[in-house]
């Protein structure tokens, strides 16, 4: 691949729109290429700082009600009172409703035609072990608030011991854990609060020859951090805002 | 998805969007009054259409028609002003210290990046807010612009690769 391609591709790279051979041919000479490694971490930069909340403009609250008189009232359109009978929408909510949810969930879980790196594969399994864990009501196996109940639990069933400390004075209480699956290997996932936002954390030790990595990312609107603590390759993920959630996994990192 | 035909229906599909709608056309015409007024616009026809909807995605669908209302607006009222788009030839960076590019991103913030986008000319300005800021996929990206999934790529390449620049020059004039 040359440096021209590998510009305009790297960006389907980052954005995660490669097919699995492409994706590698880019990363593989992004690695390599003295001229295009800078290219790219400037790309990675300021795609981060593109996701910022305040580059997005929100409509004013009355601009919804004006546009919906609007259409009640347009020549053409047919005025759901004079067609359909009172609770005639509340009706088709409820029959669109359960269509909405099949069809998130059926994005969610489709395979994606063009496939991602294996790290963006492994985000994607993260994010879809939290989702899981919050839907089907298997969000613990051990429920305890103790880090000296949650952490001898783990024993017996993983061959590592995952480090198991509660935040509870810092705001992110620890309330349990349970044995997951990720990236062809079983993990200890440990659960902690934050108000009403759950946080998952899924552990497992990390190969000897890694290097450790730190990265954050948005995944289907949860953030995902992936770092490495004493020897522990570690994904933390919640639907918690980027600044706290970071700050969670500022703290277990202090602890690791 | 409904057949989209009656207002109940229509705003059930659509109304959902408006957000995505207000923000796409505040960043073509750049005036949060006429956005207004042409998400409105846009909605109306919108609803002229929708016999013609066939299902698939309603974002890119509705944001489709709130662009080409948009750009439509753009023709008739500002014609003769377009924007002063940013000339990467006179503020050309050398590459070879394109690390400091990426120090730059980091040290931009929310005014510096939304002034060096509103100089992006209209084309490159849309693929940005649409991929970036409102996370459509290129696929979603594509549809909406009425391009091939290939422009959109190599779009958004020149399009953040002329932001980047930009900024570092806004940057490194301020330091």
């Amino acid at each position: 691949m040359n440096c021209d391609d590998a510009r305009i591709l790297l960006h389907a790279h980052l954005d995660g729109e490669l097919d699995l051979a492409r994706d590698l041919e880019v990363q593989r000479h992004i690695a390599d290429c003295p001229r295009c490694t800078p290219e790219y971490s400037a790309m990675l930069a300021l795609r981060a700082r593109l996701k910022d909340e305040s580059l997005r403009y929100q409509a004013p609250a009355e601009l919804k009600e004006k546009t919906r008189r609007a259409i009640a009232i347009a020549p053409g359109s047919t005025p759901a009172s004079s067609q359909r009978p009172p609770g005639a929408y509340r009706r088709s909510m409820r029959l669109l409703l359960p269509l909405g949810a099949a069809a998130i969930l059926a994005l969610m879980f489709a395979p994606r035609a063009m496939g991602p790196s294996e790290t963006q594969q492994l985000a994607r399994e993260v994010v879809t072990s939290h989702v899981r864990s919050l839907m089907a009501s298997h969000l613990m196996d051990v429920a305890s608030t103790d880090q000296h109940t949650v952490k001898p639990w783990f024993d017996g069933k993983l061959d590592f011991s995952p480090p198991v400390t509660d935040f509870s004075k810092d705001g992110f209480p620890l309330v349990g854990g349970r044995l997951d699956y990720l990236g062809e290997r079983p993990v200890a996932a440990l659960v902690y609060q934050r108000g009403k936002h759950v946080i998952n954390v899924f552990m497992w030790p990390a190969a000897r020859d890694t290097t450790s990595v730190e990265r954050i990312e948005t995944q289907r609107g949860y953030n995902v951090e992936q770092l490495t603590i004493a020897g522990m390759n570690c994904w933390v993920v919640s639907d918690l805002n980027r600044a706290e959630l970071s700050k969670f996994a500022a703290l277990l990192k202090s602890h690791g | 998805m409904p057949d989209a035909t009656t207002a109940v229906d229509f705003e059930a599909a659509f109304l959902p969007h408006l957000d995505a709608a207000f923000n796409l056309a505040n960043w073509i015409v750049r005036d949060d009054h006429d956005a207004q007024d042409i998400v409105q616009e846009a909605y109306l026809r919108a609803l002229r259409f929708a016999r013609g909807y066939r299902g698939g995605d309603a974002r890119a669908w509705i944001l489709a028609i709130v662009r080409n209302t948009a750009f439509t607006w753009l023709k008739r009222n500002r014609g003769a002003d377009p924007p002063a788009e940013f000339d990467e030839n006179l503020h050309a960076a050398d590459s070879a210290d394109a690390g400091l590019e990426a120090n730059a991103m980091r040290q931009a913030d929310g005014d510096a990046i939304r002034a060096a986008l509103e100089q992006l000319s209209d084309e490159f300005r849309e693929v940005i807010v649409m991929r970036d800021i409102e996370g459509l996929s290129y696929k979603e990206v594509a549809d909406a612009a009425g391009v091939p999934i290939g422009t959109v790529m190599s779009r958004l390449a020149r399009a953040r690769g002329k932001l980047a620049r930009s900024l570092r020059a806004r940057i490194e004039k301020e330091s």
